[in-house]
């Protein structure tokens, strides 16, 4: 199975790589010594592969298991691919929860409007906490304990609500981030004059 | 990213239950690949005139401070050979 992971980072290594030559290019140079700019993403791309490497004296990588290669880690006797999602979806007005298993049907919904929360104050990142709290109070009820943090939007209850659900006492295993980035897709609205 | 498989990029995983520095991670890993940056301009349309002139202005940002940066270290080198070895 092609190596998505080696792909990814090289991928990301690469397009900063393609981006300083033509910084060089455009620089009005004297020195020409340009080894510097062309050192710096090497030194970027090999520091992570260093982190996530580096075993902290236990063989922990940032990299999740992928699905293809069997790795020993297992929680709650689950591997990966089979332990329950959390859907955190921050936008910039509200924030909502929702719990599904590794199928995707769906168990626990919560959001800052169920919570009490009217308008404004659904845009808080203490709002997302409470409305952690409660998704994860629900999910222990239902037996879950290990869990996979999935984050969409950059709003005010990114982090926060994630810190909910850990209060609550919920197990996050990884953080994934799923915000759309459209490659230029549809137009967004036209630019506030405040 | 619907139509990728899923958890493969994008993902950071939760070492000793400390979310705060996971997330720190996968924050400084979305900024440095300019996906933060990009989420937040596409939140309101910008117009082609505009998106010109911000590049421009972010290319001319980005040569002032490389140079800027490399004369820094040129002049802050301390441990170097002796330049004037045999005057």
């Amino acid at each position: 199975m092609f190596n998505f992971r080696c792909v990814f980072n090289s991928a990301s290594a690469l397009c900063r790589q393609l981006l300083t030559p033509l910084n060089v290019n455009g620089t009005i140079s004297q020195c020409g010594s340009r080894r510097l700019p062309q050192q710096r993403p090497l030194f970027l791309s090999s520091v992570r592969h260093q982190e996530a490497e580096a075993s902290t004296g236990k063989d922990f990588s940032y990299f999740p298991p992928m699905p293809g290669e069997d790795s020993p880690l297992r929680w709650a006797g689950k591997k990966f691919e089979e332990l329950p999602i959390i859907h955190i979806k921050a936008t910039y007005n509200n924030t909502h929860i929702q719990l599904t298993d590794s199928s995707g049907q769906s168990l626990v919904r919560t959001s800052c409007g169920t919570e009490g929360f009217k308008n404004s104050k659904k845009s808080t990142p203490i709002a997302a906490q409470t409305a952690g709290i409660s998704a994860a109070a629900k999910a222990t009820v239902k037996g879950v304990t290990f869990v996979r943090v999935v984050v969409k939007g950059l709003g005010p209850g990114r982090l926060s609500a994630i810190k909910g659900l850990t209060m609550g006492g919920l197990q996050v295993v990884s953080i994934t981030d799923d915000t759309p980035v459209p490659h230029n897709g549809c137009r967004p609205r036209k630019a506030r004059r405040i | 990213m619907a139509r990728h498989l899923r958890f493969i990029a994008r993902t950071v995983m939760v070492q000793d239950g400390d979310v705060d520095t996971a997330y720190k991670t996968l924050n400084r890993i979305l900024t440095q690949d300019g996906i933060i940056d990009a989420v937040k301009r596409k939140r309101y349309f910008e117009k082609p005139c505009r998106e010109r002139q911000r590049k421009n202005f972010e290319n001319c940002r980005r040569i002032y401070h490389t140079e800027m940066a490399r004369k820094i270290a040129f002049v802050s080198r301390t441990n170097r050979d002796d330049p004037w070895l045999g005057c």
